[in-house]
Formats: structure tokens, sequence, C-alpha cells
């Protein structure tokens, strides 16, 4: 039960890098834009073959009165 | 008939095939030149990955006229880059808000889209926001170019006038999650031991380990009370120095006191922690408040994109010909030349010139004044058809818009505030839950002296106000969730009591009711002529003008060649057309008696022979316009219509739509008086406008909603913005606030409830600990859950 004196120090010290490491993502704005990297990975980045259902597979918009 | 809708905005396409735009080899239709404009410049560019992975459609591109993109060029005088562009290190830096970005295909097609212009050095788009940085190199690439590429993709950019407000609410936001980010650490560890010291109240702990477990919860405990809580402690400050009660005095005095008890209870060894409590407590309040700020940055934000920084230029008239400045350098006394087609920069007199000008954003009236020399011409409003020169007679504060503004701040300060349920309970709750504690330990004192710190403080842990204080900001978030998703944006949380409250909704009518720009009506043609060929001339005749009736026929496409062109000022256009002459204006101008046709607006052409055909000309009613004031009549509402316009045009739109009450011809500061003279104490009256003439009313209405392609002063002073100008999607946020309303109320009474069950427990000292964790995290997680259900409801 003596081996708590060292592991809960141990522990301490992941949590005090994991508050470290969120407070320089949120200074560093991280947290700023949510929905825009999101989606980046689906964006090539040069022009894209040409593809014909690419009209057809495009998300209905959910905009409907 | 199937209508098909717009491949870019998703309207539906009205004009046939006209427009085209070939994309992955099919040719997709669109609604108008301008998404047809658009489009191109996305396929040309090789952006093709936009139409793949957007979520929204586009925007509409009516507003864009070819002829808009070259408006650009006063960003570049260096007197107007001077407020929103920073030099650093031989780059300039500027940041942009772009209207028009709906999600996250938006953001990336900008970004590519510029990427591809030299001496761009670095662009980030944020979608949530709506902005762009950028840092170009000034020798390569101008601000005007840079502005024309994303307009040329169909978005408008523009540098905008941050709000104090948003810097201050943009560092409280960050605090406010470091803040939170910090309570929930530091609150999951705490529990963790926590547990183990529940366990050892069942089970035998030995007294060395719970002592460890309780030094390193107070460890753990500590930041969360220095750090975390502050807020909770400069606002019971605040509120005790004011001489009030607010919710942030019993929870500092239940933080300081739980946290500073279990402290020596920790170095003493004896008696009971409450460090679980004192982190839980501090997180779940700070979510609230969380929220509450996020809402408010949001609002901020949106209102400073509304906040556009135009740069007004004027051409001076100089010894030594023209010069170009920036309006704001202007003198009184200066003498400008104003184009067909500029702003006018100062309000002053016109000295030589006669011509249209378009005073719609004072007045609201669409169809241009004629004005000679003389007559005085207001800053803002837009010279059409012939250039004329002014004397500016007032600059900066003493000009007409500023006197709106002035009007429009008065209105603001002079509306009536309306209390929040939600603040009202809680000055009573702080002050019964005080109360109520120190009766118990004068209570206590006789009966225990040593028990009686520590049933009071439990008292105060346990009726913790954690679930009053996520009531309603949980709500609001979500139902502000739904406004947007409906195209809403609402500017404070207060709209959400106020919208199902309502009993009078007052209307503008042009821009608001109406579209706000003019199309056809009725067509009638005589002698033979079909109606192609009448509009093919009459759009020819009309090219190069700028009224916005000329417009309208210029829109259409025409093969044929003017020569002798001559325009009349406010009377119309006359021109030779494969040898013969025609005519097209106001019946004045073409000798025909007026009353050979209804009331209406109508446009003539005709040659020398006689009269070829007429068009009549009007605004059209919205097209949900007759719903929306169908579906509020069911509400019982009581409908009006404010409008600075004086035509037989209110009227026709006021029995079109049923509504008796019409008033016409008013000022800016008659509407304020007609809403004045409406509201009563329990009925709060609604108002929709859009222009610059309604900004003081709606700053002093009970709740305001500005059309989304209003003014930028409207928009500055409404609570609710329609994006997309859908008017019925008023009816609808009513409904959701209704439904918020009743999601509030069901979460106080929880809250208010649980509280009522645990107190008889706290006071008889009956709360230890864990049954003091276990009901503060299960009555705020109800109060959560219920929230939630809001996103549930389908706009």
């Amino acid at each position: 039960m003596s081996i708590i004196y060292i592991l809960i120090p141990i522990a301490m010290l992941f949590v005090l890098i994991a508050v470290g490491v969120f407070f320089w993502a949120v200074r560093t704005e991280q947290f700023d834009d949510l929905d825009r990297q999101g989606a980046s990975i689906l964006f090539e980045e040069d022009t894209p073959a040409t593809r014909g259902d690419a009209a057809a597979s495009r998300t209905e918009p959910t905009d409907k009165p | 008939m199937t209508t098909i809708s717009c491949f870019h905005c998703n309207e539906p396409v009205l004009t046939g095939n006209r427009f085209i735009t070939r994309i992955d080899n099919v040719d997709q239709m669109m609604c108008c030149p301008g998404c047809q404009a658009v489009s191109q410049a996305i396929v040309d560019a090789g952006l093709l990955s936009y139409y793949k992975y957007r979520t929204e459609p586009g925007n509409r591109q009516t507003a864009l006229v070819p002829d808009s993109l070259n408006h650009f060029s006063a960003y570049d005088l260096p007197e107007v880059q001077q407020d929103f562009v920073q030099g650093r290190d031989g780059r300039e830096e500027v940041t942009l808000s772009i209207d028009g970005i709906t999600c996250a295909a938006c953001a990336w097609l900008i970004e590519h889209k510029l990427q591809k212009l030299e001496g761009i050095e670095r662009i980030q788009v944020n979608s949530t926001t709506q902005r762009a940085f950028i840092r170009w190199k000034p020798g390569l690439v101008k601000l005007s170019d840079i502005l024309s590429a994303i307009g040329s993709i169909g978005y408008s950019a523009a540098p905008f006038q941050l709000d104090d407000q948003e810097v201050v609410s943009k560092r409280n936001s960050r605090r406010f999650l470091l803040r939170l980010g910090l309570a929930g650490f530091a609150t999951m560890q705490v529990m963790m031991f926590a547990l183990a010291l529940y366990a050892g109240y069942f089970t035998d702990l030995e007294t060395e380990y719970r002592d460890y477990f309780r030094w390193v919860s107070m460890i753990f405990a500590a930041p969360v009370v220095f750090y975390s809580a502050q807020p909770f402690y400069f606002s019971a400050i605040r509120a005790i120095l004011g001489g009030k009660l607010n919710m942030d005095v019993s929870v500092s005095i239940a933080i300081c006191g739980a946290y500073i008890a279990s402290c020596v209870a920790t170095i003493n060894g004896t008696g009971e922690v409450y460090f679980e409590s004192v982190s839980m407590f501090t997180f779940f309040l700070l979510l609230g408040r969380y929220f509450e700020q996020n809402a408010r940055q949001k609002a901020s934000v949106s209102s400073s994109n509304l906040h556009k920084l135009v740069p007004l230029t004027a051409s001076l008239v100089t010894e030594n010909g023209i010069e170009e400045i920036p309006a704001k350098k202007l003198q009184v006394g200066n003498i400008i030349l104003v184009s067909p087609g500029d702003v006018i920069a100062a309000d002053g007199k016109i000295i030589s010139g006669i011509s249209g000008i378009n005073e719609s954003m004072l007045t609201g009236e669409q169809l241009p004044v004629s004005k000679a020399p003389g007559a005085e011409v207001f800053a803002g409003t837009i010279n059409l058809e012939q250039p004329i020169k002014v004397e500016v007679t007032a600059i900066g504060q003493d000009q007409l818009v500023a006197e709106i503004i002035r009007l429009q701040e008065m209105a603001s300060n002079a509306k009536p505030a309306i209390a929040l349920t939600a603040d009202k309970l809680a000055r009573y709750f702080s002050a019964t839950i005080l109360t109520i504690a120190a009766i118990t330990y004068v209570v206590w004192r006789q009966i225990s002296p040593e028990d009686a710190f520590w049933v009071t403080l439990s008292v105060l842990v346990a009726t913790c106000p954690c679930a009053l204080a996520l009531a309603t900001p949980t709500a609001v978030t979500c139902a502000t969730g739904l406004f947007t998703r409906l195209g809403i944006i609402s500017r404070h949380g207060a709209v959400f009591e106020k919208l199902p409250r309502i009993k009078t909704v007052v209307f503008d009518k042009t821009g608001t009711l109406t579209c706000g720009n003019f199309s056809f009506g009725d067509i009638r043609l005589f002698d033979n002529i079909d109606k192609a060929r009448a509009l093919n001339l009459a759009s020819a005749l009309e090219q190069g003008s700028l009224h916005p009736i000329a417009r309208l026929f210029a829109r259409m496409p025409t093969s044929l060649e003017v020569q002798g062109q001559h325009h009349v000022v406010g009377l119309g256009v006359e021109g030779t057309i494969d040898g013969k002459h025609y005519r097209i204006g106001s019946a004045e101008y073409l000798n025909i008696a007026k009353d050979d046709m209804q009331s209406g607006q109508w446009v003539y052409l005709g040659d020398d022979t006689g009269l070829l055909a007429a068009f009549e000309i009007q605004d059209k009613l919205r097209d949900d316009a007759r719903d929306t004031i169908k579906a509020l009549k069911a509400k019982n509402i009581e409908l009006q219509i404010a409008s600075g316009d004086t035509s037989a045009h209110l009227q026709h739109v006021a029995s079109t739509l049923g509504i008796d009450k019409v008033s016409g011809g008013l000022k800016p500061k008659g509407k304020l008086e007609l809403v004045e003279s409406l509201r009563r104490p329990d009925t709060l009256v609604a108002m929709f406008g859009d222009g610059i003439n309604d900004a003081p009313v709606l700053a002093g209405a009970d709740l305001s909603v500005a059309m989304g392609s209003g003014s930028a002063i409207a928009k500055n002073s409404a609570d609710l913005i329609l994006l997309g100008d859908h008017l019925h999607r008023f009816v609808e946020a009513m409904n959701i606030a209704c439904k918020t309303n009743r999601i509030i109320r069901q979460n106080l009474a929880w809250a208010l409830g649980y509280n009522l069950l645990i107190l008889p427990l706290a006071v008889t000292g009956h709360v230890v600990p864990y049954i003091a964790a276990i009901g503060m995290s299960a009555s705020s997680l109800i109060v959560v859950g219920n929230s939630l259900r809001l996103l549930r409801l389908k706009p």
C-alpha cells in the first residue's frame, strides 16, 4: 500500500502536464474555430480529378423552411 | 411544374436555363448571373471540393453586380488604411469580416482562392467568427485586389470596426475557458480521492492513508479555489459594496468556508472534508457562466462584423483639378464632385447639376428624388443620374446620419429594462439561504456548540445553487444554437423571455414586407409588338443608367445597338435603334394622359407614332410575408405597418396582407413615437425594420428584428437578425422561445425542488459530504439533460 506514496505524486505530475498542455492550447487559439479544422481532411490540396458523381453526392442542405 | 433549385444557392431557378455553369462535365442551372459568375470562378480556380463537401448552400448572389467589383480602390488610400491595416516588418496585416461564410467549405474555398494570388503570405479563415486574417507583401498585391478576389467567388469582405465590447469579451471567454478547464481537471482528481474517502466511511480506512488522501485533495482543490473561483468572489464583493445580494454572495461564502474548514480538518486530522464538493461546485457554476459568456462573445463578434468600415471618398474640386480624398478630411465649404453611382460623402447643397438622388437609406423610399441646384443632399445617399457639384455644409457629428444615430442611442437608453426571472429568483434565493444558514447556526449553538459550524457549512454546501445557475444559460445556449441553424442571430439571452410576451408587431414596409427592389408586374402591349421585342428595345435604351427602374430593364439581355442615347433627368431616355427613334420613361415624358392606367407605377415605351408598351413596376412582397402575417394573426398578435412611404403602394400592401393599421410618411422620430405610444407595461412591442431610418425605432422597441440585408446601423440596434430575410423564421423563433421558456421554468422548478428536499436534511445535520456531492451532480445533470431536449426540436 505504501507504493501510493510514489504513484500519487507521479499522477499529480501527469495532471500538471495535462493542465499545462490545455493552457497552451487555449492560449494559442486552438479552440477558436472548431468547425473548420474537422472538415479540412476532406479537401484535396489541388484540383480533383473529374468525377461525374460529385454533384450527385452533394449533401442536401438542411435549410428547409 | 417542378422548380429546379440553383446549384449554387439552392433558391428556385426562375430564369429557365439562361445561366449555366459546367461543373464536372454536368451543366448546372443557376438562378442569376451572380451565382453563375461565382460558380464559374470557383470552377476556373479548380476549387471543386467546395461543392463536394459543403454542408450549406452558398449565398444568393443577386447583390453582386459585375460593375460593383471595382469599387474597392478606395481601400488602397493610405489615410483609409491607417484605421485597420497594421504594418509589421515590411508586411501588411489585416483582419477582414467576410459575409456569406456558411460552413467549413467556404473557409477552405476562400483560403485556396487567395493563396493563388501572388504576394499573399498567410491567410487564415475562421468559419466560426466569419473572419479572415491576411498578411501580404505590399509591393506585390493591393488590398483592393484581395477584396475583389474574395468578391469574385461570391463573398463580400470588408474591414470592420472592432467593438470595444468584443476585445473585453474575448479576453473574458479565454479566461473562463482556462478556469473551467483547470476546475475540470482538478475536480476529476479530487473526486478519485474522494471515492476512496467515501469507501472509508463504510470500511476501515487507516487514518494514515485517510490523512494522506485528504492532503492530496487539498493540494488539488487549491488552484480551483484560488484561481478558478475568482469571478464569484469579485462579483460577490461588488454586490455587497452596492448594498445588494446576489447568488455569488452565498456561493463565495460556501466555497471559502468549506475550503478553509476542510483545510483545518485536514491539518488537525478531525471532522469532515468537502474538497470534492467545493471543486465540483466551482466546476458546475463555471460551466453555466462559460455558456453565458460564450453566447455574449458570439453576439459581440457578430455585432463587430456588422460594423463594416466602408471608406467614403470624395472627389474634391481644387484649383488644379479633381483630387480624391477620404471623406473624413473634408471641410465645411469644400466643393465636391459626385459622379453618378457614387455615395455623397457629406451633407451639403447642390451648386450645379440636376440629378435623381436615392435617399432610401433615410426614408425607405426606393424611388429617386429629383434635386436641382440649391437643394440639400445628405451624406450616405446615392447620386444616380448626372454628375453634380456639392458644397459641403456639415461634416461629422453635424450630419443627418449622425443625428439619426444619436436618436438611436437615446432610444436605446430610454428602453425599459426587462428583469429576467432567473435574476429575480437568485436574489430571493440567496437571501433565503443566508437567513436559514444563520438561523441554523444560532439554533445549533444551543443544541451542541461543537457541531454548529459543521452543520451550517453543510447547509451552505448542500443547498448548492449549481442547478439554479445552470437552469437558464444551458437552455438559452441550446436555443441560440437552434436559432443559428434557422439563420437567426440572437444578440442577447433576454430575447427568449421577451418573444412569447409580444402582443404587437410593427412592420416597416420597404425592404421588410417587400423585397426592396423593383420587379415587373403587369406588361401591356400595343401596336402589334411582342413582349420580347418590347423588352429588348427597353433594355437597349436603358443601358448605362443607374436609376433603379432603368437597372431593372438593363438587366435583361439585349441584342440591339442604340445611337444618340439621351437621358432626361427624372423623366426618361430617348435614342435611335435601327434608324427608328424611341423613347422610354414616365407618362409625362411620352405625353400620355396619366389616367389611362390604374394605380401603380408605370413606365412607357413609345416611338414617333405612339405608344408601344407599358410596364408596371412594383416592389414585390416577400414570398413568405402572407404566411407570416397569417401565422402571427393566429397567435392573436396585433399588427401594424409604419413606413416612410406615402404612395398608394403602401395601402395596396396593407390590404393585400390584411393589416388595417397603417401609418405612412413617418420620419425616424415619428416611427419611434408610434412604437412608444403602443408600449404598455404588460404588452411588449416588436418592430421589424431594415434601413438606417429604422435604427432609432429598432433601438427603442422592446424587441427588434432586422433583416439580414438591412443596413449595418439597423442591425446594430436589433435584438434578432434574420439572415436570408425569411420573415417566416420569426414565427418559428417565437415557437422555439415558448418551448425554451417552458424548459427554463422546468429547470428552475427542479432546482428549487431539490433544494427544498435537501434543506431539512442539511439543517438537521444529516448531510455528509458524499450526499452533498451526489445531490449536486445529479441535480445539475438533470438540468443540463433537460435543456438538451431543446436540440431535438426540428426547426
